[in-house]
């Protein structure tokens, strides 16, 4: 740090009043939706909107903790960091059980939860590992260094269990897929030892994210099939299984692929085209196949909670009783919002909804502040999200920018799942929505990741000298 | 490779999921109504509040239906702790199977509804919602079990309004409640299962008004089904309104002393004020106790037993019984006799037994005196004038014109159809019209001989005491009617409309006169049929009759008003079987109802103990 300069003199100022607004908005809500009229001061700590302002006001402290220390230390220290968050990780396992997951470190109100902090750990360490590779000379030591950083805490979570946090893990996908990151040194590895197969790259290696795209539709639609029998009213006695009915399609794909491809490619390619068009339908086709006949062989239940989740059953009142009352609750806010402090459906008291203060937040809000407030809620992500990739993409130490994009990738992964859930869009697992669902956990381990940014964005320049 | 440019597949992620979101947000909250609906069938429901019923007043202001507290005790499942089935079937003083049996029944049958789309029943019970476990206990029933009910968390006690009869006369006129059907619930969405509704009488004819208007109230629930607050601070609530007030004709007090007067008979008495058509007593004997029919359990069990009963106590006589009115009908054949001028006052016939039989009475010089001494030939005469006018030469073609007006005139009277009167069960009675008899013997097969029996109110006419108390009425009121009704004034507001609209019959005011002096013979001058039926310082115009009865004794009959001028009351009296004519039995009853509407004391003490021990029941 220069001397004479202030310790925010390149603060980013733009992120951190997006921050706090959001953090107000979270307050209010929390207030209301957690509102008791024989506690009615804002600042009883004995309710839950009483305890946001504490964990809110530790978070700024911790904050200011975070800014005291030279961004260099985040990424010396990352290891011990990450270290640190596996072994919380592994000692709450050993933790009594709460509401089914031992996730909770600590007694009753004053425990934390290692899960949220881990994200942290991960992301400091992934930054620093990938930050040190060369992209151009990866070996299937460094992909597997880089992968085993975010499986290791993956597979402790999965122990609570926390599917949430588990999914949220794979928005590291997305940061090793901008950093280039491939997976090709061990694809190349397994498919050059078939004989005849001299690779130099794969498209699949190097382009996992839109193959995980790929991979999602085809099995999403594949399960929408799996329980469909087509007829004809032409010829009565046809009657053909959804799951051939993608097989079918899939061959058509892959024929009229392979027809473009050696339309288009030199003859010398050919052969290489015949190869790649059977692979890829073979893998394609095991995909559909894996699906289709595990989802035939999962157990009832499971099939049911998969098939409410596609809309293929409906169970209101019974197994899609969460997702259909917050439904409900965010749909009746009409335009403008039922007003604050007026929400009928998801009130703690009505308690429709349930954890309408934690990972339900975006009820409450939706149905007090209406599709004016979801419209300014769901923009303000929109920006903070933009600003942290814009922030991202300004650093010129590429530690900075990996911790910054694996920011934006966590935070958009809560943002997309935890509203995504409130309107049908995807399953309901239980992950806060940041800076906004009450939780002293997810909102100090938030706040940290925040200030860690905002730290090592504000030393940016340093890192030329 | 260009790794630049993959920073823009993840701005166009994030951007398209903000996008997506906002779009899937501005359906699900500013375009589709579906979840709003969805909202109101979770948190908001709507509790209605039934008012009691509107209560009933007699002439005199008299409460004589009234309302009364009664207790349900309610269970709620989801907040029953550790129930101890054998201390509460002993709190209850129930069999511990007969508790167990009542939770089937609850669960499997209360609360059931039916599928709009489907038709389909089936269960709606909810662990979360209030049903009644025991029904309409009084204060003293459920004061017993209140003081334990904290020992059973889940159960408690709710307030009911049920009917209660001050006087226990009239059930016949009040009708009663009893619990709505599902199918009535299907089709008025006013009723709510457990709600009640009018089955008979006024309570089933005032049913909209007695109702009254149910409150609303508009809650927030939690998923616990608490009421939490109201919703939107009661903006939309409603509040309930009692029914208003009917304000009866009834005398109570005629109509206790009518039923006691027919105590072990059957038969009716129909009395009406002349002036207004407003009934003052309508007793049907054998009647019941209104209080047999209070609440499901006592309904339950007297139902049945008054419906069984052979002596038809539910059977509304006055108004459904259709009994030939005997010599009674003479005084309107008189009437059209006089206005089609085939007679006048003075004309005289023999009584000649010949054609039709009569008792030992001197010949009737004038219309009175035939009337004093209801002397059959001379009505056979009458009547044949009326009916053969020989406009026509064929006898045949004759009797059809002149039946058909007989016809006229005596629908001009309210007959043959129903008198619309506030209550329902009513029947029309019969008089016969051309068709009738073209029906039974042919067209131009018959003549006045044929249907004779017309003249002295036998064979095919038929009235219902309603009609007679009626006819009774307009002579009273010398040519015109208002249609008998129970209730003057509903709350603030008159009787309906069609009770204010005057009706005349055919034949003009002049000719009532006669008629009414030859009823004044009947009752006061010696020789007259109906003697009995006098009294000390009122005059009291009346005819008597005696309807032949082939299957068992003759029915005794009176029709009267009085008194004389300015008639305060008129009454029609038809004892069933009684051993005995007209001015027997039915002339003297009538008598004693008139002195008990006009003075309220019983001078002929004798004529009353008469009465009262006559028993025309069969049961000894």
């Amino acid at each position: 740090m220069r001397k004479g300069e202030s310790i925010v003199a390149h603060f980013d100022w733009t992120l951190f009043v997006i921050y706090i607004i959001l953090m107000i908005m979270g307050l209010s809500t929390v207030y209301s939706t957690a509102y008791n009229e024989d506690h009615p001061n804002f600042f009883d700590f004995s309710q839950k909107y009483g305890k946001q302002v504490i964990w809110v006001g530790f978070s700024l402290f911790l904050g200011l903790l975070v800014f005291l220390i030279d961004s260099d230390i985040y990424r010396k220290f990352s290891i011990p960091i990450y270290l640190f968050t596996l072994v919380l990780l592994v000692i709450v396992l050993f933790m009594p059980p709460v509401n089914g997951a031992r996730a909770w470190l600590g007694i009753g109100t004053l425990g934390i939860q290692p899960a949220e902090f881990a994200k942290i750990g991960t992301a400091l360490l992934l930054s620093r590992v990938i930050s040190s590779v060369n992209i151009k000379q990866q070996t299937v030591k460094t992909v597997l260094l880089a992968n085993s950083i975010i499986l290791i805490p993956m597979a402790l979570v999965l122990l609570q269990p926390d599917a949430g946090t588990f999914v949220v893990f794979t928005s590291f996908l997305f940061v090793m897929y901008r950093e280039g990151i491939t997976y090709d040194p061990i694809i190349l590895k397994l498919l050059n030892g078939i004989p005849g197969f001299k690779f130099k790259e794969t498209w699949v290696g190097t382009h996992f994210i839109p193959l995980l795209f790929v991979v999602v539709f085809l099995s999403l639609v594949t399960l929408l099939m799996s329980n469909e029998i087509l007829t004809f009213d032409a010829f009565p006695d046809l009657q053909i299984a959804g799951f051939w009915v993608v097989m079918l399609s899939l061959s058509i794909l892959a024929i009229l692929i392979f027809l473009i491809l050696r339309f288009m490619s030199s003859r010398r390619d050919r052969n290489r085209v015949v190869l790649i068009v059977i692979i890829g339908y073979i893998l394609a086709a095991g995909l559909v196949s894996t699906v289709n006949f595990g989802f035939q062989g999962l157990a009832k239940h499971q099939k049911d909670r998969i098939e409410l989740f596609l809309g293929l059953k409906e169970d209101p009142d019974g197994e899609d009783y969460n997702r259909n009352r917050a439904m409900a609750a965010v749909g009746s806010g009409g335009f403008l919002g039922k007003g604050y402090n007026k929400a009928s459906v998801s009130s703690v008291e009505s308690n429709h909804v349930p954890e309408s203060e934690t990972d339900f937040i975006f009820c409450p809000f939706a149905e007090e502040w209406g599709f004016l407030g979801t419209i300014i809620l769901v923009f303000l992500y929109m920006f903070m999200l933009l600003r942290i990739i814009f922030i991202a993409e300004r650093q010129r130490s590429s530690f900075n920018r990996i911790y910054a994009y694996s920011v934006a990738m966590i935070l958009f992964y809560h943002f997309a799942i935890n509203i995504g859930m409130n309107i049908g869009f995807a399953p309901v697992i239980g992950i806060p929505l940041p800076f906004f669902s009450y939780g002293g956990s997810s909102m100090m381990s938030f706040s940290m990741m925040m200030f860690i940014l905002l730290k090592l964005d504000s030393q940016r320049r340093e890192d030329l000298q | 490779m260009n790794l630049d440019g993959r920073k823009y597949v993840i701005i166009i992620v994030t951007l398209l999921v903000g996008i997506i979101y906002s779009i899937r947000l501005f359906y699900m909250q500013v375009v589709d109504e579906t979840w709003t609906l969805r909202a109101q069938e979770i948190a908001e429901k709507r509790k209605e509040i039934t008012p009691p019923r509107g209560v009933l007043f007699d002439r005199n202001k008299k409460k004589i239906v009234s309302n009364r507290t009664y207790f349900n005790l309610m269970m709620k499942e989801s907040e029953m702790k550790n129930f101890d089935t054998v201390a509460f079937a002993k709190l209850i003083g129930w069999t511990r199977e007969e508790v167990r049996e009542r939770f089937k029944e609850i669960v499997k049958g209360e609360g059931t509804y039916r599928n709009k789309h489907t038709g389909k029943r089936s269960s709606n019970y909810q662990k979360i919602r209030a049903y009644p476990f025991l029904k309409e206990m009084t204060l003293e029933e459920i004061a017993t079990i209140a003081a334990h009910l904290e020992d059973f968390p889940g159960f408690y006690e709710e307030v009911t309004s049920m009917r209660s009869y001050p006087y226990a006369n009239g059930a016949n006129i009040v009708g009663y409640l009893s619990e709505v059907y599902r199918e009535e619930i299907d089709e008025d969405p006013f009723y709510k299962p457990g709600n009640n509704m009018g089955r008979a009488g006024l309570e089933r004819f005032y049913e909209k008004e007695l109702r009254g208007r149910k409150g609303i109230k508009y809650i927030v629930t939690s998923a616990l089904n608490n009421a939490i607050e109201s919703y939107a601070d009661g903006k939309y609530d409603t509040i309930a309104k009692q029914g208003p007030p009917l304000n009866l004709g009834i005398d109570i007090i005629l109509q206790a002393y009518g039923e006691k007067l027919l105590a072990n008979k059957r038969g009716c008495i129909v009395a009406i004020e002349p002036a207004t058509g407003e009934i003052l007593a309508l007793v049907s004997a054998p009647t019941y106790d209104p209080n047999l029919f209070i609440g499901k359990r006592n309904i339950s069990k007297n139902y049945p037993k008054l419906l069984l009963d052979p002596s038809k106590p539910l059977y509304p006589r006055p108004l459904a019984a259709e009994y030939p009115p005997g010599s009674t009908f003479k005084l309107l054949n008189s009437l059209i006799g006089l206005q089609e001028g085939v007679i006048t006052p003075e004309s005289g016939f023999p009584c000649n037994k010949s054609v039709v039989g009569c008792h030992n009475h001197p010949s009737a010089g004038n219309l009175a005196d035939a009337i004093k001494h209801s002397c059959n030939p001379y009505f056979y005469a009458v009547t044949r004038r009326i009916i053969q006018q020989n406009k026509e030469k064929s006898v045949f073609v004759d009797a059809e014109i002149g039946l058909n007006l007989w016809a006229k005139y005596m629908h001009s009277f309210g007959l043959g159809q129903n008198l619309e009167t506030d209550i329902t069960g009513l029947r029309p009675g019969s008089i016969p019209d051309a068709n009738y008899y073209d029906k039974w013997y042919g067209h131009h097969r018959w003549a006045f001989s044929t249907i004779r029996s017309i003249s002295i109110g036998q064979g095919e006419v038929m009235l219902t005491p309603l009609q007679m108390a009626n006819v009774a009425a307009i002579i009273a009121n010398r040519g015109w009617y208002y249609t008998p009704h129970f209730v003057k004034s509903i709350g603030q507001d008159g009787p309906l409309e069609q009770f204010k609209k005057k009706h005349y019959s055919l034949v003009d005011a002049k000719h009532y006169s006669i008629i009414v002096e030859g009823m004044r013979r009947v009752v006061h001058e010696a020789g007259g049929t109906g003697r009995r039926a006098k009294l000390k310082d009122i005059i009291v115009c009346g005819k008597t009759g005696t309807v032949q009865n082939p299957h068992g004794e003759d029915h005794s009959v009176f029709v009267a008003f009085a008194p004389m001028y300015k008639p305060k009351i008129a009454i029609a009296v038809f004892i069933e079987n009684a051993k005995g004519g007209g001015g027997l039995w039915a002339a003297p009853t009538a008598g004693l109802m008139i002195e008990k509407y006009l003075t309220r004391k019983i001078m002929e003490k004798d004529r009353e103990k008469i009465i009262l021990e006559a028993n025309f029941s069969g049961i000894k």
